[in-house]
């Protein structure tokens, strides 16, 4: 089956700048849901804005539904939602003109869709666009976003603002899309909880390289922190020679190392290879996980 | 019967599922021929990714738990899983021992084990209590 998005080997680079994304490859299934997670400028915002179209990559390939969205772009377009925490609607327009001109682009919109989600938001139809709450206006958006029924939303941070019931209202939203529709779902977001919620899966980017791609369920079990003692190793090259360790940085007194496997095989192997003892092995929440494999040295 | 997930539990989401659907089989919430919540129905109540719904079922019916009949729905199975049951008790004999040493190191009495093993028992029986969603 073709993967609705898929990435080779993508680079891009900024006029001037240093690369944003090194030779980014990942690809996602249908009604398949990844919560796409990263340090601040870590490429997040340049991938979703890559698999638009709307920035051409330097090297390597997209593919969206099979098709490429800089050479076909009307078509991926078409089949694509996208929302995100800075998007700028038109102020002036009102909710209901808003809503009924991406009627009119989208022959695949689904009016009933509409009226569920514009009673569910209790969104009020004449108000302006720039009087809505921030709240209102994402709930517009995502209304926007998925009433054409895409295959494929991507959503750059899109509970940034947002308190918590307008969030759980967001996610409702993604998940009954992705489960009627069987639409895929790339999700930014720096809400560790949301992810751990709908995403099935985690892709980590980092300093515009996938550091991480797997199902969150493999990383709660097979994954977890080793705390070595400085004096156990004179680097950290010494330790990430270990096999299945992803990531070494001192702590304090401490090395960190991110291991691959359970506790138990984690200890055994980094004993192995060290020839001491001493070490603890323990598994930790996805948001420390994530801080060890992208945190910088103390 | 009721359902409650928690993201940030170090137990991943389709194993939650997974035990509270054999808690509520084990303690005669759920019975044979029971209707269990469609995936559909269950991702969005509980508001997680319908694969993680559908790992969990998927994993009980290689189990034996429950069983999917094509277009009709899942249903709990007419007869529980088969076990060796010589081994089984072997099994938990380990695990009492277990649980009673843990206890002992605790500082508890055996008292106060069974006074926690009769509130589990309660808790099988009735379900979890807090934040309820209904399935």
């Amino acid at each position: 089956m073709t993967p609705v998005l898929e990435f080779l080997n993508v680079s891009r680079s900024y006029k001037r700048g240093a690369p944003v994304l090194r030779g980014v490859s990942f690809s996602l299934g249908e009604s398949e849901i990844a919560g796409l997670l990263g340090r601040n400028a870590a490429g997040k915002t340049t991938l979703i804005h890559t698999a638009m179209g709307l920035l051409s990559p330097d090297s390597g390939s997209i593919r969206v539904f099979g098709l490429s969205p800089t050479e076909d772009p009307v078509e991926v377009k078409r089949r694509i939602g996208f929302v995100s925490e800075d998007q700028v609607l038109p102020p002036g327009s009102s909710v209901a003109e808003l809503i009924a001109f991406h009627r009119y682009l989208f022959s695949t919109w689904d009016e009933g869709l509409e009226r569920q989600l514009l009673d569910r938001f209790s969104l009020p139809r004449g108000s302006r666009i720039g009087k809505l709450s921030k709240g209102q206006a994402r709930q517009a958006a995502l209304l926007c976003a998925v009433c054409h029924r895409p295959e494929l939303l991507l959503l750059d941070e899109p509970a940034g603002g947002l308190d918590a019931v307008a969030r759980r209202e967001f996610l409702e939203t993604s998940i009954q899309l992705s489960n009627r529709e069987g639409t895929a779902i790339l999700f930014s977001s720096h809400h560790m909880t949301d992810v751990e919620r709908i995403g099935g899966r985690v892709i980590l980017l980092d300093e515009g390289k996938v550091r991480l791609d797997r199902d969150l369920d493999r990383i709660r079990e097979d994954m977890c922190l080793a705390v070595v003692p400085r004096a156990s190793a004179p680097d950290a090259a010494v330790i990430e020679r270990t096999s299945g360790c992803l990531r070494v940085r001192p702590v304090f007194d401490d090395w960190h190392a991110v291991m691959e496997g359970t506790p138990e095989t984690a200890r055994r192997q980094l004993a192995e290879s060290l020839g001491v003892d001493g070490i603890r092995c323990v598994r930790v929440p996805l948001e420390e996980l994530f801080i060890e494999l992208v945190g910088g040295e103390r | 019967m009721y359902l409650a997930v928690n993201p940030s539990d170090e137990l991943p989401l389709y194993r939650q599922i997974m035990r509270q659907i054999v808690e509520a089989i084990a303690g005669g919430r759920l019975k044979s021929g029971d209707r269990l919540a469609s995936h559909r129905e269950l991702s969005e109540q509980l508001v997680i990714a319908p694969l993680t719904v559908k790992k969990a079922y998927d994993e009980l019916e290689a189990l034996g738990f429950i069983e999917t009949q094509r277009g009709r729905g899942t249903f709990v199975s007419d007869s529980p899983p088969p076990v060796d049951r010589a081994g089984r008790l072997e099994h938990i004999r380990r695990d009492a021992r277990k649980l009673l040493s843990e206890a002992y190191l605790s500082g508890l009495d055996f008292g106060e084990v069974a006074k926690i093993l009769k509130d589990a028992d309660r808790e099988i029986a009735r379900g979890p209590r807090r934040e309820k969603e209904k399935v």
